[in-house]
C-alpha cells in the first residue's frame, strides 16, 4: 500500500490553521504535520487583548479545542522551530536536528513584529504582544491604571490601545510611519483617527521620535522614553507596534524566490513546485499591478490558508479577496477598519 | 484522595546511566523534607547498565496519598527512546520536560515532541548544553532537570541543595560543588518561563507528626528489624529482596548481630531455622523462587515449632519470569507451600509503613506462636518509597523471655498439648530441658511417633487461631462506607493503595462502597471477613494474578461468593480499571432485573 501524502504546514496561526482543516476536508486519507513555535494550539491572534478583561485562561482563546487535532489526524507539532527546508530533497529540519520528509509544503509562518532599527538596542526594555505569553507579560507587569507608551501604532496596537483604555488604563502613543499600519495614510486622512484617540483620552505625540529607552527603579514608571525633540516621558509599559515583518531565512535552500517574502503565484505556490505560501510571509502576484503585494489582516490570511491547501489538493484558484483598504472614524467617534474587526 | 492542596505526580525517564533513578531519589526527599507525603516507585531494566529503561515516579501531597497516580503531571525524558511510549501517561495540561538540541540528527519522530498531545504542555530546553556549560560534564543533565523544574513550579530550592549534599556527602567535594552548579543552571532556566500547565503545588503541610522519614518497602522492613531485635540474618540474594540483604550487611553487624551471605536458599531457610531452634531472632529474604526451595525447611519450622521470619517479595513467575516486575501470584506458595498440613503465619503488609510496623513485630509473632512467620510482600512495595514517621522511641523491643518451669522430676514437654496449642518452649542451654528436636511427627516429649498425629497437627494449627487478634498488629481493617454497601472491595499487599484511591474516587461519584484490608492472610480473620461480606451485596477482589489467589482463598474459607478482578500486567493495577469494575458493580446491584433480563 502506497504511504500517504504528507503535507506539512509551518505554522499554525490563521493560515496554517485553515489550511490543515481544509486539507482533511478534501483528503481524508493524507497525512498533515503542522510545525509552531507556539506551546499551544492555536488561538486568534486578535483577541489577545481580552486577558486585559480577565480572560487570563489561554484555553478560552482557543480557535479548537485541544481533541480536535487528535480527532481531525492532525499532528500539531509545538516548540519545533523550523531552520532549513531542502527544496530538491523535499525534507524539513528541525532546530532539534530531526528532519521531516513531506510531499507537499505550505508555509504560513507568519511574520514577527518590526521594531525600527534606532529601537533595536532597546528590545530587551520592550514589551511584545505577539503571543499569549507576551500578552500576559503585559498584563502582569502593567499595574492597575497604570501608563503604557506605545510607539506607532499599527492596527493590532490601536486594538490594544482601546481595550486598554477600556479597562481603565492610560497609553500614550507616539506617532510614525507605522501608526494605523497596514493602512496606507496620508497625514490628512491620518489626522481626524488620532483627533478620534485624543478625544478618548489617549495622549498623542505626533512629529517626535522615540530614540531611547531606560529602565527605572524605585517607585517611578518602570520605563523612561527619549524623544529626538529632547522630551523625555515615562510609563510602566513601552510597546512598539510598528507592522510585521517576515522571516524567510530558513527557506534560502528551498529553491523558491525570495523577495521581502515569498513570492507566490496568485494559486499561493511558490516557484518550487511542492511548496505554497500563505499568509504575511508571503507576497502575491498581481496582474493588474505586475508586482508581489503583501495582503495583510487576519481576513485576507484566513482565506489564504485555505485557497492554498485547496490548490494543494488539485485545484487552481486565483487568490483574489484582497479586503478593500479603509478606514475611519463613525458617527459615535469609534475607529473602524476593514482589516480589523474589533470585538466589544 | 486530595480534595485539595498538592497533589502532584513527576516522573523521569531515562536509560540506565543517566541518573534518573538519582534525580529521583533527590526529588522525592526534597519533597518530603518540604513536608510532603511522598510516594514512588523507580522501575530498573533487568540489564546490566548502560541499557534499558528506568523510570521513577513520584506522587506529592499534602494529603496522604495511597498509591501512585496513572497520569503523571509533570513529565522529564532524559532518553526520547525509552520515553516516548511513556509521553501518554501525562495528563492533559500536564507538562512535558525534554532537551531540544540533540547531539545527533534523528529521524522523523525520534524526538519527543513528535509525540506530545496538543494537550500537553511541551517545555523543551538545551539540557546538555547547560550540563556542559554548567559542570564540563553532561553527566549531571539529571540533576539540570530538577533544577528546572524546581525553577518552573517555584519549590524552594534550598531544600535541593541539602539533599544534594547529603546524597554526595561521601564523594570529594567537588562532585557536590559540581551538581550544585548544575541544579543551580537548571534552576535559571526555569524560573520566568512562562507557564501554560496548569500544575500547581501550594505550601507544605505544616504540622507533621514527627520526623518524616523516607524508607523504601524494603528498608521499612531493616528498620523494623532492627528494631524489633533481630540477632542473625542469613541470605542470598534475588531481585526485589537483594536491598534487604544488603542494608542488613552494613547494619546487623553494628547492632551486634550475625550476618551471613549463604551459597544458595536452602542454606538461608537451613541456617534461619537452626538459628530460630538456638533462639536467636533470625531472618531471611528472598522472592517467589526462593521460597519455593525454602518450603521443606519451613515445614521443619513447623513440625519443630520453630521460630523465623521470611521475607518474600514477590516478582513475575513462575519460575525466572519476570525479576523486575511486580505480581502477587505468591500467595499460595507462602500460605500452602511445603509437604503436608504446615500452617504458618503470613502478613502481607499494604504500604511502607505497614512493612516497618509487621517487620517490628514479627519476630515476637513467631517466638509467641513458634511458627515461620511470612512477610509477603511485592516488588512495588518493596521498592516504592513512602514518608512514613516512625516512633520516636523502639515500641519494638523485645520483652524478656520466659523460661519454661519444668517441676522436679518431671520430663521437659516440648510439645506438651495445652489448651491454647502453645507449648512452652525452652532454649538449647536451658538447664533440665532437653528434648528431640525433628521433622518427624513426635510426642510431646519431641520423640518420634505416629500416636498423637492427630492431635499434633490440631495443636499446630489451633496455636495460630488467636494470631488474628496478636495485640497491636492491624490484620484487618474497613475503610471507606461503614454499615450495608453496594460494593465492597476487599485486596492484599501492594493492591490496597491503589483499591483505597479506588474506593474514594466511587465515593466521590456517588457509590456507596466500601474497601477492606486484609494483613493476615494465614490464618484469615474470617469473623471479621464474614462481616464485611454481610455488608456488601457484592464484594469485588482486584489482585495482580492470573487465578485470583487470594479471592480463593477467601472464598473457600469463608464460602462466599466473590468478583475476581485479575491481572498480570508487570504494573501496579490501574486505579481506572478497578473503578470501572465498581461502576459496573454498583449499577448491577441496583437494578437486578435489568440486569438478569439483560444477561438473558
Amino acid at each position: 500500500m502506497a504511504e500517504p501524502h504528507h503535507h506539512v504546514i509551518i505554522g499554525s496561526g490563521s493560515a496554517g490553521f485553515g489550511a490543515a482543516k481544509t486539507l482533511r476536508e478534501g483528503d481524508p486519507d493524507c497525512r498533515i504535520t503542522m510545525f509552531t513555535m507556539d506551546a499551544i494550539p492555536f488561538y486568534h491572534r486578535y483577541r489577545l487583548p481580552e486577558v486585559f478583561r480577565g480572560r487570563t485562561d489561554w484555553r478560552d482563546l482557543l480557535a479548537k479545542p485541544p481533541s480536535f487535532y487528535e480527532e481531525n489526524g492532525i499532528t500539531l507539532r509545538r516548540r519545533c522551530r523550523v531552520v532549513d527546508v531542502d527544496g530538491s530533497a523535499h525534507v524539513v529540519s528541525l532546530a532539534h536536528q530531526e528532519t521531516v520528509p513531506f510531499d507537499s509544503l505550505l508555509v504560513a509562518a507568519g511574520g514577527r513584529a518590526y521594531l525600527p532599527e534606532n529601537l533595536s538596542g532597546h528590545a530587551h526594555l520592550i514589551h511584545g504582544f505577539g503571543s499569549f505569553e507576551a500578552a500576559m507579560r503585559v498584563y502582569n507587569d502593567l499595574p492597575r491604571g497604570g501608563r503604557v507608551v506605545m510607539i506607532g501604532g499599527d492596527m493590532i496596537g490601536l486594538d490594544l490601545l482601546l481595550t486598554l483604555l477600556d479597562t481603565g488604563y492610560r497609553v500614550t502613543l507616539i506617532v510614525n510611519a507605522q501608526t494605523f499600519w497596514p493602512h496606507e495614510l496620508t497625514a490628512e486622512q491620518r489626522a481626524p483617527l488620532l483627533e478620534a484617540l485624543r478625544g478618548k483620552g489617549v495622549d498623542v505625540i505626533e512629529n517626535a521620535r522615540a530614540v531611547g529607552i531606560s529602565p527605572q527603579n524605585g517607585g517611578a514608571p518602570a520605563r523612561r522614553v527619549a524623544l529626538d525633540d529632547g522630551r523625555e516621558i515615562e510609563g510602566d509599559v513601552v510597546m512598539a507596534f510598528c507592522g510585521l515583518a517576515t522571516s524567510v531565512e530558513f527557506m534560502l535552500r528551498a529553491e523558491v524566490d525570495i523577495e521581502r517574502g515569498l513570492l507566490v503565484s496568485p494559486e499561493l505556490q511558490t516557484t518550487n513546485d511542492a511548496i505554497w505560501a500563505a499568509g504575511d510571509i508571503c507576497q502575491i502576484w498581481h496582474d493588474g499591478e505586475k508586482a508581489y503585494k503583501f495582503y495583510h489582516g487576519w481576513k485576507n490570511v484566513r482565506v489564504m490558508g485555505q485557497l492554498a491547501a485547496r490548490n494543494i489538493l488539485g485545484a487552481h484558484e486565483p487568490f483574489d479577496v484582497d479586503v478593500e483598504d479603509r478606514i475611519w472614524v463613525d458617527e459615535d467617534g469609534e475607529i473602524q477598519s476593514t482589516f480589523w474587526t474589533r470585538k466589544p | 484522595m486530595n480534595k485539595s492542596g498538592t497533589d502532584i505526580q513527576f516522573a523521569i525517564c531515562g536509560s540506565a546511566g543517566d541518573g534518573t533513578i538519582a534525580s529521583g531519589d533527590i526529588m522525592k526527599r526534597a519533597a518530603a523534607a518540604m513536608g510532603f507525603h511522598v510516594i514512588a516507585f523507580d522501575v530498573y531494566p533487568p540489564e546490566i547498565r548502560g541499557f534499558g529503561k528506568c523510570i521513577s515516579r513520584i506522587r506529592i501531597s499534602s494529603e496522604q496519598a495511597y498509591s501512585l497516580k496513572e497520569q503523571s503531571d509533570v513529565f522529564v525524558s532524559l532518553n526520547d527512546g525509552h520515553a516516548i511510549p511513556h509521553v501518554g501517561e501525562v495528563r492533559d495540561y500536564g507538562a512535558v520536560i525534554y532537551d531540544d538540541h540533540l547531539i545527533a540528527p534523528v529521524a522523523e519522530g525520534g524526538h519527543i515532541s513528535a509525540h506530545i498531545r496538543p494537550a500537553q504542555i511541551p517545555y523543551g530546553l538545551p539540557i546538555r548544553q547547560i550540563s556542559e556549560q554548567a559542570t564540563n560534564a553532561a553527566r549531571s543533565r539529571n540533576i539540570v532537570v530538577l533544577g528546572y523544574v524546581a525553577g518552573l513550579l517555584d519549590l524552594p530550592a534550598e531544600a535541593f541543595r541539602k539533599v544534594i549534599a547529603q546524597k554526595f556527602a561521601s564523594k570529594p567535594a567537588v562532585v557536590t560543588e559540581s551538581n550544585i552548579r548544575a541544579f543551580d543552571a537548571g534552576l535559571e532556566a526555569g524560573r520566568g518561563v512562562f507557564r501554560y500547565d496548569d500544575v500547581a503545588v501550594g505550601a507544605a503541610p505544616t504540622a507533621a507528626d514527627g520526623e518524616a522519614v523516607m524508607m523504601t518497602g524494603n528498608g521499612a522492613i531493616v528498620r523494623g528489624f532492627l528494631e524489633g531485635g533481630i540477632q542473625s540474618y542469613f541470605g542470598y540474594p534475588i531481585t526485589p529482596a537483594t536491598s534487604i540483604m544488603e542494608r542488613l550487611a552494613v547494619e546487623l553487624p553494628k547492632a551486634g548481630g550475625r550476618f551471613l551471605q549463604t551459597e544458595d536458599e536452602i542454606a538461608a531457610i537451613s541456617a534461619t531455622i537452626g538459628a530460630g531452634f538456638a533462639g536467636s531472632r533470625a531472618a531471611t529474604a528472598t522472592s517467589g523462587p526462593g521460597l519455593a526451595l525454602m518450603t521443606e525447611m519451613m515445614g521443619l519450622g513447623v513440625m519443630a515449632e520453630v521460630p523465623a521470619v521470611v521475607v518474600c517479595s514477590q516478582r513475575g513467575g513462575p519460575s525466572t519470569g519476570l525479576p523486575t516486575k511486580t505480581e502477587q501470584s505468591d500467595l499460595n506458595l507462602a500460605v500452602h507451600g511445603g509437604s503436608g498440613d504446615a500452617p504458618r503465619i503470613v502478613i502481607a503488609p499494604t504500604n511502607v509503613e505497614g512493612c516497618y510496623r509487621c517487620a517490628g513485630m514479627a519476630f515476637e509473632i513467631a517466638e509467641k506462636y513458634q511458627v515461620p512467620v511470612v512477610l509477603l510482600i511485592d516488588l512495588y512495595l518493596s521498592n516504592r518509597y513512602e514518608t512514613v514517621f516512625p516512633s520516636d522511641k523502639n515500641v519494638f523491643a523485645p520483652k524478656p523471655r520466659e523460661v519454661p518451669k519444668v517441676k522436679e522430676g518431671e520430663d521437659y514437654k516440648r510439645f506438651v498439648l495445652t489448651e491454647d496449642g502453645i507449648s512452652p518452649r525452652a532454649l538449647p542451654g536451658d538447664a533440665g530441658m532437653m528434648y528431640t528436636a525433628t521433622g518427624l511427627e513426635h510426642n510431646e516429649l519431641g520423640k518420634p511417633s505416629d500416636v498423637l498425629h492427630m492431635e499434633m497437627n490440631a495443636k499446630r494449627h489451633h496455636k495460630l487461631k488467636s494470631a488474628v487478634n496478636y495485640p497491636g498488629l492491624t490484620t484487618s481493617k474497613r475503610f471507606g462506607d461503614m454499615g450495608k454497601v453496594d460494593v465492597g472491595i476487599l485486596g492484599w499487599g501492594s493492591t490496597f493503595g491503589e483499591i483505597l484511591e479506588t474506593m474514594f474516587e466511587a465515593q466521590a461519584e456517588g457509590i456507596s462502597c466500601s474497601a477492606m484490608k486484609v494483613v493476615m492472610l494465614s490464618p484469615l480473620p474470617e469473623g471479621e471477613l464474614r462481616a464485611f461480606f454481610d455488608d456488601c451485596k457484592v464484594v469485588l477482589v482486584p489482585e495482580l494474578n492470573y487465578q485470583g489467589q487470594f479471592a480463593n482463598l477467601v472464598s473457600g474459607a469463608i464460602g462466599r461468593p466473590v468478583v475476581r478482578l485479575n491481572r498480570t500486567i508487570a504494573t501496579p493495577m490501574p486505579v481506572a480499571e478497578i473503578l470501572s469494575e465498581v461502576r459496573r458493580l454498583a449499577a448491577e446491584v441496583n437494578e437486578p432485573v435489568a440486569a438478569a433480563a439483560g444477561g438473558v
